[in-house]
């Protein structure tokens, strides 16, 4: 049962993760998971606080929902800072560091997942896991590190909106996928559903404008942020009802917000409400997971790393030159892109709905611990990277020189 | 003067204004509001950063940088750019200038020049929106609006070069 004190036992638990993470300089979502972890009920039952039983926290309702809410929430703001002119504006050279990116990194993780899993449908699961860097904790160490005011930014910045943008296609797809069945007809059938939904939403986002406008248009913040959270949590909602990921519709709602007036102030108003649903959503994360299914997975979470660490580094190496970024800086491109975080957790998420569907129950929660342990890994590998990114530029400077 | 303005996708905009001998004044404005000041010491170097100042510091800071909030030099010619191609200036009266003793209304400044005077000062006072009949004294300043053009006509009015 979902009770107060277990909410409240919650975001305790996540503030004290946030102060842990100031104190120790790392990046707070690997703890936020942790977190979760250790407050599962397979942990907690049993425990009991001066003759009171410990509350019950995972699989309540509030920490579902609050997780669904978190993935909309993360997405929508995707959508809100996504801005198509812009990317039109520097295509070639977003397009090129991009499609390096997607080439090497979906390519690598495709072959890697059919190795590790024997599966297709597991395969283009683990290529996105693999794929998507993490934006919220790349953008967040190039502020800490000083790096954002340096040339390197650009070309991952850049890099990162073309991956947003190819994993809103990519979630609606493999939502559909997963959920479809292994039936080839109804898979496409739901694939052609979640399509058709979303070519609706991107006309509502390219001609929508004046309306959203509109919709906005009140002195009250109050107002404001209920009627973006109104619209938002309905379209998800709609969308998840009829089959469509919820979170695809929520990147289109936000772009739909985007060229309006009032962007900036829904940024302000509603970061601290995405931010407190994504550590719910982190903490779920945590909650479903099963620690003892670790060792099973530590050797494929052991190959995802080895391979996919030096993939991005050399497509990001690649994507600093795209860019006409000398070795130096191209390595640390290369490295700041090894971080993988709340996306790839997203894709892991989808992983688990297909449970007893298109994938067996055992291959649906191994994908699912996979994915959590490899970002609990990849997450701090790659902030460390990024700290310790020194010899690294040195190798690259000997190797390839200075120009 | 060469300012390079480019887009940090999800963090904000960022500007670098090239100040000579190589160097590089970086300013990274966040969608928060909040400014970082980086100096990139030569183009090769990686930026150090300054001072990170909130929304409302940094436009006070801004005002002190511009000359706005204090002008060391008795200038007659600061200027801030209100929006594409329309500039807010403010001129000194000399006491040889052809305006001293007119009134707002006698020197028809908007059909002549096309420039609206939007304040004096005056022994340091700001008279806002200046009625017509108000008299033009030396050593008053006058704040004024117009395109660049307007703004070079009023200047040759104001020192009487016409």
């Amino acid at each position: 049962m979902a009770d107060l004190l277990g909410v409240g036992v919650l975001f305790a638990a996540v503030a004290v993760a946030g102060v842990v993470a100031v104190r120790v300089d790392k990046s707070v979502i690997p703890l936020y998971i942790v977190v979760g972890m250790v407050l599962s009920p397979s942990v907690t039952d049993g425990i009991a606080v001066a003759g009171y039983a410990f509350p019950t926290i995972g699989g309540s309702e509030f920490v579902d929902i609050g997780a669904e809410l978190g993935i909309v929430f993360l997405l929508f703001f995707l959508g809100l800072e996504f801005n198509l002119d812009r990317l039109v504006e520097s295509r070639q050279r977003i397009g090129r560091a991009g499609l390096l990116d997607l080439g090497i990194n979906f390519g690598a993780g495709l072959l890697l997942g059919f190795a590790l899993f024997r599966d297709p449908l597991a395969a283009v699961l683990v290529a996105g896991i693999v794929y998507i860097s993490s934006s919220a904790i790349i953008t967040k160490s190039l502020i800490d590190l000083g790096w954002i005011a340096n040339d390197e930014a650009e070309p991952m910045l850049g890099s990162l909106v073309f991956e947003d943008l190819f994993i809103a296609v990519y979630l609606t797809v493999a939502a559909a996928l997963v959920t479809g069945g292994s039936d080839v007809g109804a898979a496409a059938t739901s694939v052609g559903v979640a399509l058709a939904f979303i070519v609706g939403l991107l006309l509502l986002a390219r001609y929508g404008t004046p309306w959203f406008e509109r919709a906005l248009q009140t002195n009250s913040n109050e107002y404001k942020v209920l009627r973006a959270v109104g619209v938002t949590v309905l379209v998800a909602g709609v969308a998840l009802a009829i089959g469509v990921s919820e979170a695809v519709a929520a990147f289109f709602v936000g772009m739909a917000f985007a060229p309006t007036s009032h962007v900036h102030d829904l940024e302000n108003l509603l970061e601290p409400v995405r931010d407190t649903f994504a550590a719910v959503f982190f903490f779920w994360i945590g909650v479903e997971t099963d620690p003892t299914l670790f060792p099973s997975v530590a050797g494929l979470v052991a190959a995802a790393v080895v391979v996919t660490t030096p993939t991005k580094i050399l497509s990001g190496y690649l994507g600093g030159r795209a860019y006409d970024l000398g070795p130096r800086r191209s390595m640390r491109v290369g490295l700041g892109m090894v971080t993988r975080g709340e996306f790839s957790l997203i894709i892991a998420a989808v992983a688990l709905t297909g449970a007893g569907v298109s994938l067996s129950t055992d291959l649906a929660s191994a994908i699912y611990s996979f994915t959590v342990a490899y970002v609990l890994v990849m997450s701090v590998l790659g902030t460390m990277l990024m700290q310790y990114s020194e010899p690294f530029e040195r190798f690259a400077v000997e190797r390839f020189g200075t120009k | 003067m060469d300012v390079t303005e480019s887009d940090l996708p999800g963090v904000g905009k960022k500007h670098e204004v090239d100040i000579g001998g190589g160097q590089q004044l970086v300013i990274v404005t966040h969608n928060t509001g909040t400014r970082e000041l980086y100096l990139k010491a030569s183009d090769d170097a990686d930026s150090e950063k300054l001072v990170e100042l909130s929304d409302r510091m940094a436009r006070l800071v801004g005002t002190i940088l511009e000359g706005a909030y204090f002008q060391p030099v008795q200038s007659d010619h600061v200027e801030t750019m209100l929006a594409e191609g329309t500039l807010l200036e403010w001129f000194a009266v000399d006491p040889d200038s052809p305006l001293v003793g007119e009134t707002v209304a006698s020197a028809d400044v908007g059909q002549r020049t096309g420039v609206t005077v939007v304040a004096i000062q005056r022994d340091g006072e700001v008279i806002p929106g200046p009625m017509p009949e108000r008299t033009i004294e030396a050593g008053d300043t006058l704040v004024v609006v117009g395109d660049r053009g307007s703004c070079d006509d009023f200047e040759r009015l104001l020192t009487g070069e016409q």
